[in-house]
């Protein structure tokens, strides 16, 4: 299997290589990483299409001397780059690709300002490193290959003023600290099993240093995938950095690897107790709720779907606690939908941005006259993520709720608790659709502003991703029951059947039939009637000023005490795990300076109390 | 495939809904009458009103808003709630296909109207309909909670099966859901749920005539009016029939069946006649209030009292 190793290396290296070309030929450089991008896209579907199989190093090189010698210089070295190529990895290096290829192709125009340096390198590196991780059985190899990507992330934000190079060190802490957590995590498993492959591995969690193990590895999924409470760098990413980085890699790349990681602990290498179920189901849903709720009063519309890719994320962790096949295979579909609608609806952002220079919902307003494609792929990935069917999102949400309700049947304290899941999850898709109302209200419908009566549709290489995306939204909805599930993530999670009765196909069809008969019966009965007028307002008159804006829909929550508690506390980033970790970093820090005073005899007093501690430890 | 299509279109799709929705509009405008001592209108005014709309009246279209939206999202509604019908009828009159959905898929089905009706409010870019358009959104926010947990309710009480027709199966074979405690709490709580759904007094508040002129409608007229009117129409007749299937063990098709399965609906839509005639319009925030705290603990009040066996 030669294509695993191409597909690492040849990003990797193109990317340094073009980090010595000059900035000067950047769309040569685009173009370069395309075909870069396009090739290892199709050495995937190679390797989709071919057997699962198991490989380390030595069958890889064998053959070629050169290689061989090269890794030979470190003793043992086969043992630890070894490759796991099963049904769950290869449909994710597919779906890598898939997503690096059409982001790829929108910032070829939307990075031409060059807002980050060096941007096709670290898009290439990322690329080759996912494709590593995912791949990599042994966990060493698979930390070192996560940890770049962290650096890569780092990179791909511009750092222009203050709040981005804090945003952007800020990501790179959290990263940092949770990879971190995973060595700790790592080192107990081999502690415990005294092996490093994640295929071979399987631990009961029934002691606190298998929990341990767990919780830590957990930990770097949560925070790669942005799930509550290691979640805080992603809407803050969202905002400051550039649409398409965005896109690449919290929206679709770091859901994909956060939650094939999950995928890989909950399913394979661990084996959950009651409680890691219940703590599993209870960050689902927090998740879900708190980042939906704070969505709902965003103005930034960026930050807006930042908080809306941690909430969607609660719903596959729900997928993958309740731990049946169903389950998993829900969490799974949803994963690829997230990132179809998430990636897509950040790219359209980017393409509002780039037309209009504007970053708040309330000084847009009727964008969908003069951007029509961009309108239409926007509402479509708005129907998928608020679950309206026969969209994809939809299908998703419809099995992790049954998985659900199937999960009640049984005895345990989490079992019982079925109910409190399903409404929370029913009402994060509910408040997820009044959010959508409001970005899509705000940018797209209302009154037209005159301001941007004279605005274009973006080039086609941007508004071709979008649209890309938008079919595939529809495709997977449309063909969910009969052809998606079953193919593609039936052979991953086993083959079950569905509790609930739904032809996605059928209702589809009858779907666009509702709506050709629809346009006939306006083409028959009124097309001559048709009139266009200003609207009425009770006999007032119409001036720049009036108007409801929708960023104040949602102001009546505000009045509610516990509602208004919640805004203000998130407000002072009282749930924010990094700035509380870093009041008390600080605290302890001015604490310790306290005896820095200057003072000599103060120091000799520290030295000599120090020596008799060493003293007594060593006695 | 073509049953299907005829399912759909015409029995117990679009034309059954409708014409039996237009009657238990003309029932329900009827009664309404009657109780502020008037004397009503004549049994076809529904479908004149429908006809007047799409044949006579010109259609005009907002200068400044999205016309295609606009005029597309009628349609959308009218789509959800057939479907929805459908998928709610077809175990209720006992009808055996392979074409179903269960309730989590008429559930979201339900929510479709509401949304289009959002979408094409906005889409007028009338400040009063975008003042409609928010307070229906709240008001799906409060109520989508409230209507899930009585249809978890629901579930429990059948055993975690959650397609229609063996929910009626449970009932007809035992007894109907509403003679327990529990399934009295849970019908309190679904028709009110279903109050706010159809956006009748006191929760008309995206509409409210007096102070927002019909609000999300303010701006329709002509046949796509006709469409809103079309989709109010069918949410009439099958939200009653949905409350049926669920706590009344659905209809008999045979004999006096027939009868009952008509005063069944006549009942619940009834209920929902004389709870709008007798109450004023909340405030929105009353009505959060309402669902979010007083419906949402009356669910889970029976909810528990199910998980004890009652």
């Amino acid at each position: 299997m030669k294509e695993i190793i191409t597909i690492i290396s040849l990003p990797v290296f193109a990317g340094l290589l073009l980090f010595f070309l000059p900035e000067k030929f950047r769309t040569f450089k685009g173009i370069l990483a395309i075909m870069v991008v396009a090739v290892s896209g199709y050495l995937t579907i190679v390797i989709y299409s071919s057997a699962n199989h198991f490989c380390s190093l030595n069958e890889l090189s064998s053959g070629q001397s050169g290689l061989n010698t090269g890794f030979g210089l470190i003793h043992d070295m086969g043992r630890y780059i070894t490759f796991n190529c099963d049904n769950l990895s290869k449909l994710i290096v597919v779906s890598v690709s898939i997503f690096s290829f059409l982001i790829l192709l929108y910032s070829l125009v939307y990075s031409k300002d060059g807002r980050v340096r060096n941007y096709y390198t670290y898009f290439l590196i990322t690329l080759g490193c996912s494709y590593g991780a995912i791949l990599s059985d042994n966990l060493l190899l698979f930390i070192t290959f996560w940890g770049i990507l962290g650096i890569t992330l780092y990179k791909l934000i511009q750092s222009y003023d203050e709040e981005s190079s804090a945003t952007a060190k800020k990501t790179l802490i959290l990263i940092g600290a949770s990879d971190s957590i995973m060595i700790i995590g790592i080192a107990i498993l081999w502690k415990i099993t005294g092996s490093l492959s994640m295929g071979g591995i399987s631990v009961h969690t029934s002691n606190i240093l298998s929990v341990v193990a767990f919780l830590a590895l957990l930990t770097g999924s949560f925070t790669k995938a942005g799930a509550f409470p290691m979640h805080t760098w992603v809407p803050d990413y969202a905002q400051y950095a550039p649409a398409s980085s965005t896109a690449y890699l919290p929206a679709s790349l770091d859901k994909l690897l956060g939650i094939y990681f999950l995928a890989r602990i909950t399913t394979g290498m661990f084996i959950l107790n009651e409680w890691l179920t219940l703590l599993l189901l209870s960050l689902g849903v927090i998740s879900i709720i708190t980042a939906v709720l704070m969505a709902l009063v965003q103005h930034n519309y960026k930050r807006l779907l930042g908080f809306h890719a941690v909430s969607q994320v609660g719903y596959m962790i729900l997928g993958f606690g309740l731990g049946s096949m169903i389950g998993v295979a829900a969490g799974l579909f949803h994963m690829i939908n997230n990132a179809l609608y998430k990636s897509g609806l950040f790219l359209s952002a980017g393409s509002v941005e780039y037309r209009t220079k504007k970053q708040d919902i309330d000084d847009l307003g009727g964008l969908s006259k003069v951007m029509p494609l961009t309108f239409l792929a926007t509402l479509i990935f708005a129907m998928s993520i608020s679950g309206i069917p026969p969209f994809n999102g939809f299908a998703s949400k419809w099995m992790i709720y049954q998985g659900i309700i199937d999960f009640g049947k049984g005895t345990m304290i989490a079992n019982k608790l079925w109910v409190v899941w399903l409404g929370l999850a029913v009402l994060g898709s509910a408040l997820t659709l009044a959010s959508f109302v409001k970005l899509i209200g705000g940018i797209f419908l209302g009154r037209q502003r005159k301001e941007f009566e004279g605005l274009r549709e973006v080039p086609f290489l941007m508004w071709l991703p979008m649209i890309l995306l938008a079919a595939c939204c529809i495709f997977l909805g449309v063909f969910a029951t009969d052809y998606i599930v079953p193919k593609l993530f039936m052979p991953v999670s086993g083959a079950f059947q569905f509790q609930g009765l739904w032809n996605s196909s059928f209702v589809s069809l009858l779907v666009l039939i509702s709506i050709i008969l629809g346009i006939l019966l306006y083409l028959a009965f009124s097309l001559k009637r048709f009139r266009t007028e200003d609207s009425f307002i009770g006999g007032e008159k119409i001036h720049d000023q009036t108007g409801y804006s929708t960023t104040e829909f949602y102001k009546t929550l505000g009045e509610f005490r516990m509602f208004s508690w919640f805004f203000r506390k998130a407000g002072e980033g009282s749930f924010d795990i990094y700035d509380q970790t870093k009041k008390y970093v600080l605290r302890l820090s001015h604490q310790l300076s306290e005896a820095h005073n200057g003072v000599l005899p103060a120091y000799i007093i520290w030295v000599f109390a120090g020596l008799i501690i060493m003293l007594l430890i060593m006695i | 495939m073509a049953i299907n299509v005829f399912y759909f279109l015409v029995f117990p799709g679009l034309l059954f809904t409708a014409i039996a929705g237009a009657f238990l509009s003309w029932f329900d405008r009827k009664i309404t009458a009657r109780v502020q001592f008037r004397k009503g209108p004549p049994v076809f005014q529904p479908f004149y009103d429908f006809f007047k709309l799409l044949l006579v009246k010109e259609t005009i279209l907002p200068k400044y808003g999205s016309p295609v939206i606009f005029l597309l999202a009628p349609v959308f509604a009218v789509f959800g709630a057939v479907m929805a019908g459908v998928f709610i009828l077809l175990p209720l009159l006992n009808i055996t296909t392979g074409f179903r959905g269960d309730l989590i898929v008429i559930f979201y089905l339900l929510t479709i109207p509401s949304f289009s009706y959002i979408i094409g409010a906005l889409a007028s870019g009338n400040p009063l309909a975008a003042v409609g358009g928010s307070r229906e959104m709240k008001l799906i926010m409060s109520y989508e909670l409230t209507f899930l947990l009585v249809i978890a309710g629901i579930i429990m009480k059948c055993g975690q099966h959650f397609d229609l027709s063996s929910i009626i199966q449970v009932q007809q074979a035992g007894s109907p859901f509403i003679g327990s405690i529990s399934g009295v709490l849970l019908f309190i709580v679904a028709i009110f749920c279903i109050q706010a759904k159809l956006a009748l007094v006191p929760f008309d508040m995206p509409e409210a005539e007096a102070e927002i002129t019909e609000g999300i409608f303010i701006e329709y007229s002509g046949a796509a009016y006709a469409l809103i009117k079309l989709a109010k129409y069918i949410m009439f007749f099958i939200l009653p029939a949905f409350l049926v299937a669920l706590f009344m063990n659905g209809f008999r098709i045979e004999g006096t069946g027939i009868l009952w399965a008509v005063l069944k609906i006549f009942a619940v839509v009834l209920i929902m006649t004389l709870i709008r005639n007798t109450n004023p319009r909340v405030k929105i925030k009353q009505a959060i209030r309402f669902f979010a705290i007083w419906m949402n603990l009356v669910a889970i009040v029976a909810i528990i009292i199910i998980a004890f066996g009652y």
